[in-house]
């Protein structure tokens, strides 16, 4: 579904991508991790079109994204939520969903008469809130809420940048079973970032690690765990998260 | 999976919801309107329709202000230009050899009906919305703002200097009055659902949307710029409809009428009556009408249980900075906040129940 290559992008003097290459399939979670600074947020961004990669390409399903701007490639299908919560604070709940929906009816009519938004709040544990401001939603609903709004789009791919971050145990776990719920109902490619690694084992299918701009490992979970060099990566680094 | 029948049927729904929305909330303005019709003297007649023609002009300007969150400061510009294009298309042949006998393109000697003249107007009004649109909605924030500035010095200076077809500083006098407040109270109406219909449509939710998070909007493919332009338009247009219905009540305009005090004016109406919905800028203009208007008769002296007190010249500015003051200080969204009125009664009557 999701193919990237060899993509780069240096800030002034800062190396953030350095020829960074992953893919992801339909139905697959895919787990990006590493340390603080290792690129993960600006691959993300590469791929949702906030970035524009110095060289290098992002494919989504056998079309040429690279570079087009965030509004192109969610009408593509990346949805995506932000390391920092970005929601429309004064809209509803409801019209947060609603506002994906919009572009999702337009853009892919089918997927949308399958989604629904009630039924999306329902799913994420929302449909309680519907009328009320989003932004005077508890932090962990607003996370939810970020990610019900992505789906809205209908997406190909969803890219979840740290959804767990500032969850407790019983919302990460919550949360996970939501993401596999996701795999199961939308059958997306999902690509999830977050320095829980217990969060990351538990989900993903597979995993990809970054350091400095590079991808150092990529493959099933287990074997993942087992490459020297993400353990040197991770050694030292005593209890993440 | 189940299929979800509310997103046939929604649509629908919303637009009857926005409709009636829309009338509840221009309920206040007819009855106002009634009253004055059928009750007050002349003098009140005149003071109504001025503050109509706010009215519409503040229910334009939330159009764009209260959906892009952007300030604007030009929107007279429009107001001016509706005015004077059913001034220049409408005046009768006679009033203009009087007035412009040197005006260009033929207009000397062209006397349309009100009517085509004020469609026309409004042409004018959208062409040079359009084109000022395409500037103003690339940008954002101040940038825009600064814009809609200079859009109007632009055309106040050509209001003033183009004195063939403008007539400069002077009145502009002879327009046919044809517009009384019936009128004006149906324009309202059809200008508050307007506006009401447009920010919950697709486009003035996706608009609202932008404007809190660029960011989250366009990772929901939402075209920011687009938005802003066709919200731009539609608001320049309301604007125009003002001037054009100012014109033809009173018959007499000049340029003066379309610059900072008008700006100064309606911008303290929408603001204080809260930019976020239409019941806000109706709001606005209904207390700061009535208030300003009771602080006009006192600013001249009057007795009261005998007392005479002095006259108080300049109260009026001065309770209008303070008002706003007051009002950015412990009420920063306005009267009527975030909720438009049927979403308050509703509210209400829910909790009631
Ligand atoms: N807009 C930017 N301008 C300049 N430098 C940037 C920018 N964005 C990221 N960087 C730099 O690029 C590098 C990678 O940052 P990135 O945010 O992708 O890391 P990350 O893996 O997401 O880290 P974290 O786990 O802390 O979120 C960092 O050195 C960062 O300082
Ligand atoms: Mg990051």
């Amino acid at each position: 579904m999701l193919s990237v290559e060899a993509v780069s992008k240096t800030f002034g003097g800062v190396q953030a991508l350095r020829s960074a290459s992953l893919s992801c399939a339909a139905g697959e979670i895919l787990g990006l991790i590493g340390p603080n600074g290792a690129g993960k947020s600006t691959l993300v961004n590469a791929i949702a079109g906030v970035l524009k990669p110095d060289a290098g390409s992002v494919k989504l399903a056998g079309n040429e994204i690279t570079g087009h701007g965030p509004e192109h490639c969610a009408r593509a299908g990346v949805g995506r939520t932000f390391q920092t919560i970005r929601l429309f604070r004064d809209l509803t709940v409801r019209q947060n969903v609603e506002v994906a929906h919009i572009t999702c009816r337009s853009v892919r009519p089918d997927v949308a008469a399958r989604i629904g938004v009630d039924r999306l709040l329902a799913q994420y544990q929302l449909d309680g809130f519907a009328d009320v401001p989003a932004g005077t939603l508890s932090y962990g609903s607003q996370r939810r809420l970020e990610i019900a709004r992505a789906l809205a789009l209908g997406p190909l791919l969803l890219l979840l940048d740290e959804p767990a971050a500032g969850l407790n145990e019983d919302e990460s776990e919550t949360l996970a079973v939501a993401i596999e719920g996701i795999r199961r109902d939308v059958g997306c490619a999902t690509i999830v970032i977050d320095h829980d690694l217990r969060f990351i084992n538990r989900l993903c299918d597979r995993l990809c690690v970054m350091d400095q701009g590079q991808v150092i490992a990529s493959g099933q979970t287990e074997e993942v765990w087992r490459d020297p060099r993400v353990i040197e990566v991770y050694v030292g680094q005593s209890e993440t998260s | 999976m189940s299929q979800a029948i509310e997103d046939t049927t929604r649509p629908n729904g919303a637009l009857a919801r926005s409709l009636v929305g829309g009338l509840v909330t221009s309920l206040p303005v007819l009855v106002g309107g009634l009253l004055i019709l059928n009750f007050a003297p002349t003098y009140y007649t005149f003071l109504a329709l001025g503050a109509f023609v706010n009215l519409i002009v503040v229910v334009g300007l939330q159009v764009f202000m209260g959906n892009s969150n952007i300030a604007n400061l030009g929107h007279s510009a429009f107001v001016g230009l509706g005015a004077y294009g059913v001034a220049i298309l409408s005046t009768p042949l006679a009033m203009k050899k009087l007035s412009i006998p040197n005006a260009p393109f033929g207009f000397a000697t062209l006397e349309l009906d009100p009517v085509s003249s004020a469609l026309l107007a409004l042409l004018a009004v959208g062409i040079l919305a359009l084109v000022s649109g395409k500037v103003i909605s690339r940008l954002s924030g101040v940038a825009a703002t600064i814009v809609s500035l200079a859009l109007l010095i632009i055309v106040h200076s050509v209001f003033l200097n183009w004195t063939d077809l403008f007539k400069g500083n002077q009145a502009f006098f002879g327009i046919p009055k044809v517009v009384g407040l019936p009128w004006m109270m149906a324009m309202s109406v059809v200008v508050i659902v307007l506006a009401r219909l447009f920010k919950d449509s697709h486009w003035g939710l996706q608009l609202r949307a932008s404007a809190q998070s660029p960011q989250a909007a366009a990772a929901l493919g939402i075209d920011a710029r687009r938005l802003r332009l066709v919200s731009w338009v539609l608001s320049a247009l309301i604007c125009g409809l003002a001037g054009i219905l100012y014109a033809y009540f009173a018959g007499t305009i000049s340029p003066k009428l379309f610059y900072f005090q008008m700006i100064f004016n309606t911008l303290a109406m929408l603001i204080l009556g809260g930019m976020a919905t239409v019941t806000g800028a109706v709001t606005g203009v209904i207390v700061l009408s009535v208030g300003l208007e009771f602080i006009r008769s006192i600013e001249s002296g009057v007795t009261i249980a005998g007392i005479q007190l002095p006259q108080l010249l300049g109260l009026s500015g001065v309770a209008l900075g303070v008002v706003i003051v007051l009002c950015m200080a412990f009420r920063p969204s306005g009267i009527s906040g975030r909720y438009e009125l049927d979403e308050l009664l509703s509210r209400f009557f829910r909790r009631a129940k």
